[in-house]
């Protein structure tokens, strides 16, 4: 794996690096157009408004594939960002249960890590509109950390 | 096969991602998602980003519905979906997906999905998903019935 990741995810911790740096070197989430919040250690990521991500024309609601998406890509980055050896953790399995329809609106998500393992992460993630309190999705994630058996 | 082509024209998102139909029938439907230097997840191996493989999934799996339901309308969104990425898929590979609706209950439908390499339909799946999806009816002026 790339030691320009490692790299850009140490300067990241170290505050040297903007975290939007980690971001936009994934294809995909430029893509979708996705942006991070950092206040402290805390990060909230974003998916800004935009009509590429619309799947229902009529209502409009946000694409349930495009929210997925985004919940995943943000899991991959938080969960790069406590690694010790930082390399692109590999999904293994991604369930989402949607609880509200996503409206043309600015979507936020965060993380959390429930296990850290050698080899195993076990991330939940949750993604909101009018507040955190009430979630439009919420998802719960594998990914494999280690090359070895891969 | 029409009304599906059409229908996936308006989904502004998925024609974004450049879904594709390549057949719909009662019993199921088959999706190709191109693989393109903008939906790659890892720009260290030029893999798929696993969201995009989902979208292909979540589509298709609304488009059994619509299948299964046929000649009726109604929109089914999804309730839940679980994808499990079995291996990944080679860089430069489109992906098929199938999907079909295995149960149609008064309420909710069931949904299996499939993906493999393009040309490689018959060998091991990069993924599989299954999800359940709600109905909501709707009425002749097609709002959603109460």
């Amino acid at each position: 794996m790339s030691d320009t990741l490692k790299a850009l995810v140490q300067a990241c911790r170290a505050g040297e690096a903007d975290y939007q740096d980690l971001i936009d070197r994934v294809p995909y989430a430029r893509f979708l157009g996705i942006q991070v919040l950092a206040q402290g250690e805390e990060l909230t990521f974003i998916l800004p408004r935009n009509e590429n991500n619309l799947g229902n024309p009529t209502l409009p609601a946000l694409h349930g594939g495009a929210v997925a998406g985004f919940m995943e890509q943000a899991a991959i980055i938080f969960i790069l960002l406590q690694m010790g050896e930082p390399r692109v953790p590999k999904t293994i399995d991604f369930t989402i249960d949607y609880l509200r329809a996503g409206l043309y609106q600015d979507t936020f998500a965060e993380c959390r890590v429930t296990r850290l393992g050698r080899r195993i992460a076990n991330v939940h993630i949750s993604a909101w509109q009018k507040n955190r309190e009430e979630p439009i999705t919420i998802a719960r994630a594998h990914f494999l950390l280690s090359d070895e058996n891969a | 096969m029409d009304v599906c082509k059409r229908s996936l024209e308006t989904v502004r998102h998925s024609r974004m991602l450049g879904l594709e139909v390549l057949s719909a029938e009662e019993e199921g439907v088959r999706l190709r998602l191109p693989w393109r230097e903008d939906l790659v997840g890892n720009p260290d191996t030029g893999v798929l980003h696993g969201g995009a493989v989902f979208a292909l999934m979540d589509h298709a799996g609304g488009m059994a519905n619509s299948c299964r339901l046929y000649p009726a309308v109604e929109i089914t969104p999804t309730i839940d979906l679980r994808i499990d990425h079995l291996h990944a898929p080679t860089p430069g590979k489109a992906v098929i997906c199938d999907a079909t609706c295995y149960r149609l209950s008064a309420h909710v439908t069931f949904v299996r999905m499939t993906a493999w390499e393009e040309g490689d339909e018959q060998g091991e799946p990069v993924a599989t998903g299954q999800a359940t999806y709600t109905r909501m009816k709707l009425d002749r002026s097609g709002r959603v019935a109460s």
